[in-house]
């Protein structure tokens, strides 16, 4: 999943990316399948069997693009695993959580887009940082600059930043001259 | 027998125990080991005792010389509705298929040919009822190919017919329908006779939806699948290099010479450090004293004809800082001219 050259002790890290262009065409859901394991049993699946009970069938009806399947595991804890268009599963264990919060676990695994969650770089990505193309010494620059010598004086002269005592009295005459 | 070789510091009693078990462990691609217990009794408890790490040791490297699990269709698990599967295909990219054309354009002709195969090695004498999707897929490309060239003629009205032509090989490309195909979920709904199923199989069943979508609605309702999916795959790359150029600067004469502008004349505009190994050259190209497209190159011949095709990208109205790709909402009413075609390179010289 990783395309970024990384050294062997760090964390993974990875620039934003888009899976396919989604959403520039159509928008299309990632989430393809979800396996919800459970006991019919057991109480540590009760808050899995109340959410099959009372909300399975209305997330089912609202997302027609995922397909739900129930397994039922005797005497093991809830899982809960998603599958995503470009073959990327995800497992979350489903011990101890209350039925809310299983709808919360699925609702943020249906928003995802399949790509593994690592340390994002940046929080922005381009893959053209300048449609101007980038910056160099050449840009801007005079090309007469080119066909002239090195010692040319103009290249040397100092360019006083202030104004000159002529200056300022050919800029009064001016001045006298219009009025 | 691979599995007799590696019995390492163990007694024949011992061997035998473990055959039993071998099944018990899962090696992970990348050669690091999980242990899964397949049975709490028949495993027993750990324990740190010299002959238990050593069952541990021959397990892990039995396993090893073995080779990772063989990659199964989720099917093979007993957790597949294949009905549900295609049901669910159609409404995520919000179309309404007829699920039995949808089906079709699943089966490879591979599988329908292991099919009988099996019919015959069981005995069975029954006509199997089953088409592939190559008739499909033949329908679907031809109509991906045919709105994909409209819609870049439509874009790109000045391009030369070799460029639309590039740009619509690179989106039909196999590469990018296996692209896409991966990431639109058709591995596990491919039925063919291998799985994983072979590369040119995704690109098969993508093209073979595309028709089975001009069957169960309309050719609509297709070109706008192809718009909305294959077509945003041009988005961040750079058209203009889709498109080799052979002669730059004879294209470029020839299309200054049609628009009656004068003939265009290379500039050294920059060159710098070119005793180097790093030389570089700034080339400009004039028409009528006026720059037409400037490049750098690694020498002068090179940097000239980089602002050759820079030149003639700014003749074609393909420059970088052109207006988008019109796609999404603001695509879906295009008035496209299906019979157009745009000049070839050849009638340019001819005229």
């Amino acid at each position: 999943m990783l395309n970024v050259n990384m050294g062997s002790n760090v964390i993974p890290s990875t620039f934003l990316r888009n899976v396919m262009k989604n959403g520039i065409g159509r928008h299309v859901c990632q989430l393809q399948r979800v396996t919800l394991s459970l006991c019919k049993w057991s109480p540590g699946s009760a808050p899995a069997r109340e959410f099959v009970e009372q909300d399975m069938v209305d997330f089912t009806r609202q997302n027609p693009g995922i397909v739900f399947y129930l397994k039922p595991r005797r005497h093991r804890s809830p899982v809960l695993k998603a599958e995503y268009l470009n073959g990327y599963t995800e497992e979350i264990d489903l011990t101890k959580l209350s039925r809310e919060e299983i709808n919360h676990w699925l609702g943020l695994l249906k928003g995802r887009s399949g790509q593994q969650i690592v340390r994002l770089r940046k929080d922005f990505h381009t893959d053209t940082p300048s449609i101007q193309g980038v910056w160099n010494p050449f840009l801007f620059k005079d090309t007469e600059l080119s066909i002239k010598d090195v010692r040319d004086p103009s290249l040397s002269e100092y360019i006083s930043p202030f104004k000159s005592a002529t200056e300022k009295l050919l800029e009064l005459k001016k001045k006298s001259g219009a009025s | 027998m691979a599995a007799l070789q590696c019995v390492r510091s163990l007694s024949k009693v011992r061997y035998n125990v473990l055959h039993k078990f071998s099944a018990a462990v899962m090696v992970v691609e990348n050669k690091s080991v999980r242990r899964y217990s397949t049975s709490h009794q028949l495993v027993g408890k750990s324990s740190n005792s010299r002959q238990h790490l050593s069952y541990l040791y021959e397990l892990y490297h039995r396993r090893i010389e073995v080779g990772p699990e063989k990659e199964r269709h989720p099917s093979e698990y007993g957790c597949w509705n294949h009905d549900a599967e295609i049901y669910a295909f159609g409404q995520r990219f919000g179309e309404d298929f007829n699920d039995m054309v949808l089906k079709e354009a699943f089966v490879q002709r591979c599988f329908v040919e292991q099919e009988i195969e099996k019919q015959k090695d069981l005995g069975l004498d029954m006509e199997i009822d089953m088409t592939d999707n190559e008739i499909l897929a033949e329908k679907g490309y031809s109509l991906a190919s045919r709105f994909i060239k409209a819609y870049l003629r439509y874009s790109f009205p000045q391009l030369f017919e070799e460029g639309i032509s590039a740009i619509h090989d690179f989106l039909l490309s196999d590469e990018m329908l296996f692209h896409i195909g991966c990431n639109i979920g058709l591995k596990e709904l491919i039925q063919s006779a291998t799985y994983p199923p072979e590369h040119p199989t995704y690109v098969t069943t993508l093209k073979a939806v595309i028709g089975a979508l001009i069957e169960s609605q309309n050719e609509k309702k297709a070109e706008d699948f192809v718009l909305d999916l294959i077509i945003p795959q041009l988005v961040g790359i750079d058209v203009s290099e889709l498109w080799n150029i052979e002669n730059p600067m004879g294209l470029l004469c020839a299309l200054l010479k049609e628009q009656n502008l004068g003939e265009p004349e290379a500039r050294l505009l920059w060159s710098s450090a070119s005793n180097t190994i790093m030389p570089l050259h700034h080339v400009g190209i004039y028409s009528d004293k006026k720059l037409l497209g400037k490049s750098p190159g690694e020498t002068i011949s090179i940097a000239e004809d980089m602002a050759a095709r820079e030149a003639i990208k700014k003749l074609l109205n393909m420059t970088d800082n052109r207006s988008p790709l019109e796609l999404g909402d603001k695509a879906k009413n295009l008035e496209l001219d299906f019979n157009k075609t745009n000049r070839s390179v050849s009638e340019l010289n001819c005229s």
